[in-house]
């Protein structure tokens, strides 16, 4: 399978070559197949959704033994202490809220052994002319009224490091993946799908004219391109 | 917006170990084939006057070698003609090469090109006993051609395996543009191809830069309404062009051949007159970009 860009040029820094890696929110695969490719000893791909784990086995297995995809709750990774080398967040954080980031990174933190590596792939805030912004606040919306949590939080780069710094981690470089980001008819169709998804959940007649204009600006929109992918690298304190 | 008034100083780059510097922006002369005479003159000056050197063309693209004979006998000295031949024996390739000499109403071709490669057999055609290139190289040593080159959108091994098969190859022309980049599969590595041609001091001439997908079947859309005479459909925005000129420019190519329809050329000068490289973060986007327009895999909400 096509590894992509933004995973080739996320990792051609980072010692992967016989190391254990741990693919933290395994997506459809992506970053585990990069680590493959890579070199990685072992790749412990976890996710939390069933249909990914699925994707991910099906597109990378390919009958290696290095991959074990492991369907948990990144708050609870089934890891010992002290187990991996080199963690992989590719496009993670903007689905954690501020409460299950700080988890996520306390217990990354976990399993990372003393001079682990660990690579955070992801977007900055839109700016204010994008109008995918809409979008985003419309299914943000639709989560916020079905859960009481945001679906997508864009954090600027600074505070995701200031995050791992907060555990110990030292920052190694900084990188930007995309610039711009670009939002396709298949990314935005897919955050429309999400929002309606909440929108289902929503009370009374709110969930159908956020679904309703969630579908509308998708599209409306069609694609743009608009934002920044960025890349952090840091290194757990030996 | 280009100042008309003056001329405009095109960026150049070494056509490989020629001695031609051409321009980042080759002509495609094919364009020509689809407007009358005095259109094709204007062309012709209209390009010049954006500093172009470097002009393709080839018997197979309609009329254009005889359209553009006019005004290239003109401006002989400052345009690099390069042509091409479909024949790949040496009778075929010589008749060929003289009838393009005879159309184009000029003494010598700068660069003569074997074109569109595709099979293994014709690279043992063209390089046995009796081949086109046994042609091509009596023809350099009457002074009826300068240079040696290649086309080719076929296989990249087969590209490769012309490279190590053909000593006084200089020049590769093959396709390049976001969509090959981003596939990591044997049948698109043409950036091996650039590497491998960069190492050996062949120039690389880029085609397919602007494609943006193939036409729709012609039971959707016949052929004779299709909006462009292009092979493929084209990017057609002032911005899509010039992304998809920078995203070419800056592989490594010499030069980025232009589109064939006429109606996209002032486009493609305009993007060439202003290249200023891109950076690397904008070079995804545009691979990420056409990833995603023909991805397999459903629901991406990521990059």
């Amino acid at each position: 399978m096509d590894v992509p860009r933004t995973v080739t040029a996320a990792l051609e820094d980072r010692p992967v070559d016989g190391r254990r890696c741990l693919e933290a929110g395994a997506g459809v695969g992506n970053t585990t197949a990069g680590l493959l490719d890579r070199g990685a000893s072992r790749v412990y791909a976890v996710t939390d959704r069933r249909e990914d784990a699925q994707t991910t086995r099906c597109r990378v297995d390919r009958g290696t033994d290095r991959l074990a995809v492991l369907e948990a709750d990144l708050r609870s990774i089934p890891l010992p202490d002290d187990s991996v080398d080199l963690i992989t967040a590719h496009g993670l954080c903007n689905v954690l809220d501020p409460s299950a980031l700080s988890m996520v990174v306390a217990e990354l933190t976990r399993v990372a052994v003393p001079g682990c590596h660990l690579v955070v792939d992801d977007y900055d805030p839109l700016p204010a002319e994008a109008a995918v912004r809409e979008l985003f606040a419309v299914e943000n919306a639709a989560a916020n009224l079905a859960t009481g949590r945001p679906a997508l939080t864009f954090y600027p780069a600074t505070v995701l490091r200031h995050q791992f710094e907060g555990q110990g981690w030292t920052s190694d470089r900084e990188r930007t993946l995309l610039e711009p980001v670009p939002w396709t008819e298949n990314h935005l169709g897919t955050h429309a799908d999400t929002a309606v998804s909440f929108a289902r959940d929503c009370p009374d007649d709110l969930g159908e004219s956020l679904a309703e204009r969630a579908d509308g600006l998708a599209t409306e929109l069609g694609s743009e391109s608009a934002g920044r992918m960025y890349s952090l690298a840091l290194q757990l304190q030996a | 917006m280009t100042d008309q008034s003056k001329a405009v100083d095109m960026r150049t780059r070494p056509l490989g170990e020629t001695g031609h510097e051409s321009t980042v922006m080759t002509f495609g002369a094919i364009a020509l084939n689809w407007v009358e005479q005095e259109a094709a003159n204007q062309m012709v000056e209209h390009v010049l006057d954006y500093g172009v050197t470097h002009f393709d063309v080839a018997p197979m693209y309609g009329d254009a070698e005889l359209k553009l004979g006019p005004k290239l006998r003109q401006h002989r000295e400052d345009i690099f003609l390069g042509c091409k031949t479909q024949e790949r024996e040496y009778e075929g390739a010589r008749r060929k090469l003289e009838q393009s000499l005879n159309r184009l109403g000029v003494e010598t071709i700068d660069l003569y090109q074997v074109h569109g490669l595709e099979y293994d057999e014709e690279l043992d055609t063209i390089t046995g006993d009796g081949g086109a290139l046994e042609a091509f190289r009596d023809a350099k040593d009457e002074g009826l051609i300068d240079h040696i080159g290649l086309t080719s959108h076929s296989r990249p091994q087969l590209i490769l395996d012309a490279i190590d098969r053909i000593d006084d190859l200089e020049s590769l022309m093959f396709p390049l543009n976001p969509v090959v980049v981003g596939k990591d599969d044997e049948e698109h590595d043409y950036e091996a191809v650039l590497a491998r041609a960069d190492e050996e001091g062949i120039g690389t001439l880029g085609i397919k830069a602007f494609a943006d997908g193939p036409w729709p079947p012609t039971d959707e859309l016949p052929e004779t309404d299709r909006p462009f005479a292009n092979w493929y459909q084209p990017v057609r925005s002032p911005g899509e062009i010039r992304e998809r000129f920078d995203f070419a420019a800056s592989q490594g190519l010499t030069s980025v051949v232009s589109a064939g329809d006429p109606k996209l050329v002032t486009m493609i000068l305009e993007a060439a007159a202003q290249y200023d490289g891109m950076d690397e973060a904008a070079q995804r986007s545009l691979i990420e970009q056409s990833r995603h327009d023909d991805s397999p895999v459903p629901e991406q909400l990521h990059h």
